[in-house]
């Protein structure tokens, strides 16, 4: 037994320096793991993100870090009426599997995923499509002049329609293709060498899922995790104090709003809705209770939109509240607000899955009951069906997605217009709609961003919603990862420039 | 046994049948908009009259006696429907998970049995002994710590200090140590302390003494009387066991990012993905039927006393 031990020994010893040597002529394989927050159960690009976020597949057009629109496999784009368009497809782009990117196999990918997916044919609205060479023209089903900003979302993405398994293994022309899948748990990606923009840096990546953001948080400690998005909040001196991580910190296309439920008589009333609006102390909700991870907000959109307007100084504290109260015909005495004699009672819902808002909610219960106000907050499932259908509450928190395609139109047409599906408000206002559908229909640029402007300025002198925070998007990763950037739209995460040190 | 046999196939249908129609009603009347959810209304931009269009063509707006109809009709054609979430078929999602989740519960078992047989032996064996005060410790900390908490705790000691096993994913024998582990632990607890009373309950019966006073040596004593005795309850148990493992842990399959069957339902639930859910009903309903049928056998296997009872097959 002691002779076959030190046999193998001998022999391990033996061999080591050979296979050290063999080792040594070759460049380790560079290699990542990324971890994100949301499992994928498909990676046909059609309905799912992923697919683009991890480089598989790309759109024709994409947004910058300004969230503006840039060419991406489309080079440019034309049209004089908004309705029919022309674009030019990149030439000398190849899927994974060799074949030639033309305007035929866009249309194509696109016809497959209007088919597979509603919600694509719904964004895109397209009519009919025509392809010559590498130039698809496509006319939509009415004037559209947002139509190149709509080619941004995931689900439009350019893939081989004739290739097998798109569920399991699309072919795109991104510089990553698909080794494996196991849906839930990870998607195994590998190089693909003949990128048109240029091979990518690393050999091998791992884009895996965990939605528990301490086991997130676990993953990038042990190691098994070189970008981990969204850790916990609260372990940011942790992460901080650990000089192998690097923590970025960026602005989302987010905003945490405080809708109005205007179908009630009394916020119908704008001294009211502005009274609540000068309640909310967005500082502390920003530092206190989102750890300084949010951008305080003057309106829906970051500011450095084209279109944000000038808006004038907001005056907040319990003091300008009441004055908002007495205005709205309030009776206002020892700092404490009544209504024909009787103390207000609101009701004000929540949810549960962004964790930051039942704690918003109780900060705004506690301003206003020093104003003799009581706020009942209840937290509600199926949040959003919930706002649609029941009329009972009067105030209500939310976090809509501003301009998830960097144009302005979508959360003007689904938060304001009467029929928006995200008009949980009930907001019905023939000014503000007179606007939108003048925007709808315009097709030059300067004349849209004015367009915008007016129907900011008018959603704030109203004061429809009270825009609290624009939360910020956290990542950790690893100091020996290169050229990571952390997008405002967390629509493009491994590009071809990613990059690690050898471990 | 032919007559039994047909017995039980009635009793299956009947069950699976019964199963259904609650569970479709059940689905249907709870909130929740799969269209909303099908369509993406947060990030397109619609108005709720396309939304009303869309749910039309579903047929989501027929009544839930209509819509339960043509779901029964395809379902006896053995079609479960199509899943909304991946547009693949119910069947074919719930084969494709099911490899893992059997893998998982079978590891959860061997270290469920592997704890909990010695330390729920051992403690009957040598009541109020070390032995027992250790296993009843050790019980009531398995039985009070959630399993989300084990398995953090068991990411933290083994992977992020001592980088011995990956904290997530599949595809080894490694990537399942620290998920059977959590699930194994977290069952045994309450086996322990069951596997000890039911042998001081069989060691306590007069047919332990009678092979006592014949002279039966005590080994024998305990092996073949008093563990046959004693399995009864323990496999009545097991079985339950054994369908809520399948059914899906879903915390612990978050935790370490395990493709199991749990978590992938629960995004179901999330995205009213009705064909899914019902098929997942349906399709578990039916394996908890069998199992009760394979621990009814195994109970009347192991102890004649009820075999007799219920007619001396």
């Amino acid at each position: 037994m002691v002779c076959m031990l030190l046999t193998v020994v001998l022999l391990a010893a033996c061999s080591s320096p050979q296979e050290g040597s063999t080792q040594a002529t070759q460049q380790p394989k560079k290699e990542l793991t990324f971890l994100f927050n949301f499992a994928s159960q498909t990676v046909d690009p059609s309905l799912d993100y992923t697919p683009l976020r991890a480089g598989v597949v790309e759109t024709l057009v994409k947004l910058d870090e300004n969230v503006k629109i840039q060419p991406w496999l489309a080079t440019q784009w034309s049209s004089k009426d908004g309705q029919n368009w022309e674009f030019q497809i990149r030439d000398g782009v190849t899927f994974q599997n060799g074949k030639k990117l033309t305007a035929e196999t866009v249309k194509q990918s696109l016809e497959r995923s209007i088919e597979l997916n509603p919600g694509v044919k719904q964004v895109l609205r397209i009519k009919s499509m025509e392809a010559s060479g590498q130039t698809l023209h496509v006319v939509t089903e009415e004037s559209f002049p947002q139509f190149p900003s709509e080619l941004v979302h995931p689900n439009t993405a350019i893939l081989d329609t004739e290739a097998a398994d798109p569920d399991k293994k699309p072919i795109g022309t991104g510089p990553f293709q698909v080794e494996s899948f196991t849906a839930g748990t990870s998607l195994k990606l590998t190089r693909y060498d003949a990128y048109w923009s240029g091979a990518a840096k690393l050999d091998r990546v791992v884009f895996a899922f965990n939605e528990d953001a301490n086991a997130r948080l676990s993953a990038i400690l042990s190691g098994d995790a070189d970008i981990v998005y969204r850790p916990p909040v609260e372990s940011m001196d942790k992460m901080k104090q650990d000089n192998q991580l690097k923590l970025d910190s960026v602005v989302s296309l987010r905003t945490h709003e405080l809708i109005f439920n205007t179908k009630k008589p009394l916020f119908q009333h704008t001294n009211l809705r502005k009274a609540f609006d000068a309640l909310v102390n967005r500082e502390e909700l920003k530092d206190a209770i989102m750890g300084g991870q949010a951008t305080v907000a003057q309106g829906p959109f970051l500011p450095d939109f084209p279109f944000v307007p000038e808006y004038p100084t907001r005056k907040t504290g319990a003091e300008e509240a009441l004055k908002w109260f007495k205005e709205a015909g309030y009776q206002v005495e020892n700092g404490k607000v009544t209504q024909n004699g009787k103390p207000l009672t609101l009701k004000l819902v929540t949810y549960a899955s962004r964790a930051e808002f039942p704690i918003f909610s109780q900060a705004l219960q506690s301003e206003a009951q020093q104003l003799g106000i009581t706020l009942q907050i209840e937290q509600v499932e199926n949040y959003e069906d919930y706002l649609m259908t029941d009329t009972t509450w009067d105030l209500g928190m939310y976090s809509p997605l501003i301009a998830p395609r960097g144009d302005a139109s979508y959360f003007l047409n689904v938060s304001f217009l009467p029929d928006g599906t995200l008009n949980f408000g009930k907001i019905n206002d023939e000014l503000l709609n007179k606007l939108i559908y003048q925007l709808d229909q315009t097709v030059d640029t300067a004349k849209r961003n004015e367009l915008i402007s007016q129907a900011l300025t008018r959603i704030h002198e109203q004061t429809y919603y009270s825009y609290l925070v624009h939360p910020n998007t956290l990542v950790v990763y690893n100091a020996r990862v290169k050229n990571w950037v952390t997008g405002k739209s967390e629509y493009y995460m491994l590009t071809n420039q990613l990059d690690v040190e050898a471990k | 046994m032919i007559q039994m046999l047909g017995k039980r196939l009635i009793e299956f249908f009947l069950f699976i049948f019964l199963l259904s129609l609650i569970s479709f009603a059940g689905i249907k009347l709870a909130p929740g908009d799969a269209v909303r959810q099908l369509l993406r209304v947060d990030d397109v931009a619609l108005t709720n009259e396309q939304v009303e269009i869309q749910r039309e063509i579903m047929g989501l707006n027929e009544p839930i006696i209509v819509q339960y109809g043509e779901w029964l009709s395809k379902f006896i054609r053995l079609d479960l429907g199509t899943s909304y979430m991946t547009h693949r078929p119910v069947i074919e999602e719930i084969w494709t998970r099911m490899p893992a989740t059997l893998l998982l519960s079978c590891t959860s078992i061997v270290v469920l049995m592997g704890v909990a047989v010695p330390l729920g032996a051992c403690s009957a064996l040598y009541p109020k002994k070390w032995i027992d005060q250790v296993s009843r410790v050790l019980a009531i900390m398995g039985a009070s710590i959630p399993s989300f908490w084990l398995g953090l705790l068991l990411i933290e000691g083994f992977s992020v200090r001592w980088s011995v096993f990956p904290s997530m994913g599949d595809g080894t024998l490694m990537h399942l140590v620290l998920p059977s582990l959590t699930l194994g632990l977290t069952m045994a607890a309450v086996y322990v302390r069951l596997i000890r009373s039911s042998l001081l309950n069989s060691l306590s019966q007069d047919f332990i003494l009678g092979a006592r006073s014949r002279g039966i040596g005590r080994k024998r004593i305990f092996w073949l009387h008093a563990c046959r005795h004693s399995l009864t309850p323990v496999v009545t148990m097991f079985g339950i066991s054994v369908g809520s493992l399948l059914g899906g842990s879903v915390v612990v399959e978050t935790i370490f990012a395990y493709p199991g069957l749990g978590k992938f339902i629960v995004e179901a639930i999330h995205n009213r993905d009705y064909p899914m859910i019902q098929g997942y009903i349906l399709f578990m309903g039916a394996i908890i039927m069998l199992l009760h049928v394979v621990t009814d056998v195994t109970v009347g296997y192991v102890n004649p006393e009820i075999r007799l009872k219920e007619g001396g097959h």
